[in-house]
């Protein structure tokens, strides 16, 4: 167990979690000023779920099996990940600014020589079976360590996602929490227009996961979430509900993952 | 001059991972439901704790196998070649991206699941595995070769594709004495006027070619190239200053395989006349991989037909 579980969270911690959240927010929405390519509707849907996990649950350290291991599946939100783990003191903030540059340290979806960057993500579907031989090798080696995988809704339609869905239950990994962000969208369109998502919670419960739910970017609701699910004693799944590109209005809940660099300073200043 | 089926490159393949499943401890194997076909099963029997059916799922196989990678775990996926080429962007991403000790020992791979026909005839992979940068790849060219590489390949850190067939294993390097060595060709017989040079079970029929060839007068020198990447250099160019010419000879696509790894060696140390033999089409049924290898011109018979061709 992490030192810290099921202590509840102070109005303190929870306002010194916010306004992380609310710099990593803003850190996000300024490196696109630098690199107008960077995918910030989705980024933005994932810091507070980001910024509860970094700084109240996982623990850092040498040794791969006691520390916590936190998977970025939908690894095009690297610039939440990387404005998060400058607030944990990882990275420079110059580097934030050099995002996507060759002569940068960030690239464009998370790398293992980043630190703080547990796996290497990019391409969809395939945190989950990653972090599955995480968790199984963390248990054969009788480790304290948890893993945490973030994933999104529209990632759901890779088969991979299916093939560790029943793989996590048939090794009964307790020791694993998957965080799915609901935000509605993928990369072309809503993911109702896609192909249907509605059903995932009841599916992934009758496979034989333990389902929870949260708003993600409640941080109390997410930490409630989180709490149940180390409790689980069975591969957990947090739904979590969120926004793409939440807190930037030029493009919240929209399929727009970008604004131009003049609507984002004129919205930084405003705010 | 045919072994028997306890030679087979699958039971070889199944007996010696045991043994080292005996020194280490560390080792895991992990298949996509074809244990027994693969005879990964033997290590399941002996070792079940370290022992993983992920179920018909390679994607989810390969990343599996580089997650107990990357918390210090020794993964040895055991599949078929074919169906490890469908989890290729998760090879890729996953196990190579991050320079994951993840060894891939694949068998069943050219036209050794010779009745399952074209779906499950494997001529690509070597093509699609060395393109992948940190990775190495080997293809042992019997069982014997198999029992004396694969401790190397497992001990080595870092990926590994490691290409088997099933059964069929006719005599290459049975009693040679010769340690094995990532990145090493070896002479299999000396020559002068032309080289052939190959990898896998097909290096038999070169061995027939180069006594029928010595009979018409020319000096054929047959090597075993068993590690298509990192290539021995040296020992190609060598042979190529030597000999002036190559016939190079596969059960794989000419295109991407063995032969054009070679002749990437070949065009830049010292080129020389080439002709390329392996497959070029998909394959079929047949009752044998022998069969196969015949109807496709991947035999003795074309092997000197070429080297006919680059004597004139």
């Amino acid at each position: 167990m992490g030192e810290r579980d099921g202590i509840p969270i102070s109005i303190d911690e929870l306002n010194k979690l916010k306004a992380i959240a609310e710099r990593a927010r803003r850190n996000v929405i300024k490196m696109q000023f630098y690199d107008h390519s960077i995918h910030v509707g989705s980024s933005l849907s994932s810091i507070e779920i980001l910024t509860t996990l970094i700084f109240r649950y996982i623990r850092d350290g040498q040794e791969k099996i006691n520390k916590d291991w936190l998977i970025l599946s939908k690894g095009h939100a690297a610039p939440a990940l990387y404005a998060v783990l400058h607030e944990k003191g990882l990275i420079k903030e110059e580097e934030l600014w050099k995002i996507q540059a060759i002569d940068g340290l960030l690239q464009g979806h998370p790398e293992v020589y980043i630190p703080g960057v547990d796996m290497s993500t990019g391409s969809l579907g395939q945190g989950l079976s990653f972090g599955i031989g995480v968790a199984t090798g963390i248990k054969m080696a009788k480790g304290s360590g948890r893993v945490f995988v973030i994933m999104g809704d529209g990632e759901q339609d890779e088969g991979e996602v299916w093939e560790a869905a029943t793989h996590a239950v048939a090794r009964n990994l307790d020791n694993l929490i998957a965080f799915i962000e609901v935000n509605g969208y993928q990369l072309d369109a809503r993911t109702s227009e896609v192909k249907p998502k509605d059903f995932l919670p009841d599916v992934y419960k009758a496979i034989g996961w333990r389902t929870f739910s949260c708003d993600g970017h409640d941080i109390l609701s997410i930490i409630n979430a989180v709490e149940e699910a180390l409790k689980a004693r069975k591969p957990a799944v947090i739904f979590a509900k969120t926004l793409r590109g939440k807190g930037f209005t030029p493009i919240e809940n929209t399929k727009i993952q970008r604004a131009n660099p003049d609507v984002a300073r004129q919205f930084l200043l405003n705010t | 001059m045919l072994q028997g089926s306890f030679y087979s490159i699958r039971e070889a393949f199944g007996r010696t991972l045991v043994k080292l499943g005996e020194e280490d401890k560390d080792i895991v194997v992990i298949t996509a439901d074809v244990g027994d076909s693969t005879r990964a099963s033997y290590f399941r029997e002996k070792f079940p704790d370290r022992y993983f059916n992920v179920g018909i799922s390679e994607q989810d196989m390969v990343n599996f196998a580089a997650g107990l990678a990357a918390v210090g775990k020794k993964p040895v996926v055991a599949d078929f070649a074919m169906f490890t080429m469908r989890a290729w962007e998760q090879i890729r991403n996953t196990t190579g991206r991050m320079n994951l000790n993840v060894k891939f020992t694949v068998t069943h791979a050219g036209y050794s699941d010779s009745g399952d026909g074209s779906s499950h005839q494997a001529l690509e992979d070597i093509a699609l595995m060395r393109t992948i940068p940190n990775f190495k790849v080997v293809v042992p060219a019997d069982a014997a070769e198999v029992e004396r590489s694969l401790p190397v390949i497992i001990k080595e850190q870092g990926p590994i594709y490691y290409r088997m067939g099933r059964e069929y294993s006719p005599s290459i390097t049975t009693g040679m004495d010769y340690k094995f060595e990532i990145g090493k060709a070896y002479v299999l017989k000396d020559g002068d006027d032309l080289a052939i040079m190959g990898a896998g079970v097909v290096l038999w029929d070169a061995l027939k070619a180069a006594e029928e060839l010595e009979k018409m007068g020319i000096s054929t020198a047959v090597i075993n190239v068993p590690t298509i990447k990192p290539i021995d250099e040296n020992t190609i160019e060598y042979y190529a200053r030597k000999t002036g010419r190559i016939v190079t000879v596969e059960e794989h696509t000419i295109y991407g395989g063995v032969g054009s790894a070679i002749a990437e060696v070949v065009v830049q140390k010292y080129p020389v006349p080439m002709r390329f033999i392996g497959s070029i089409t998909f394959g079929r049924s047949a009752r044998s991989q022998r069969e196969l290898l015949d109807y496709y011109g991947i035999n003795a018979e074309n092997i000197i037909k070429k080297a006919l061709e680059l004597m004139k």
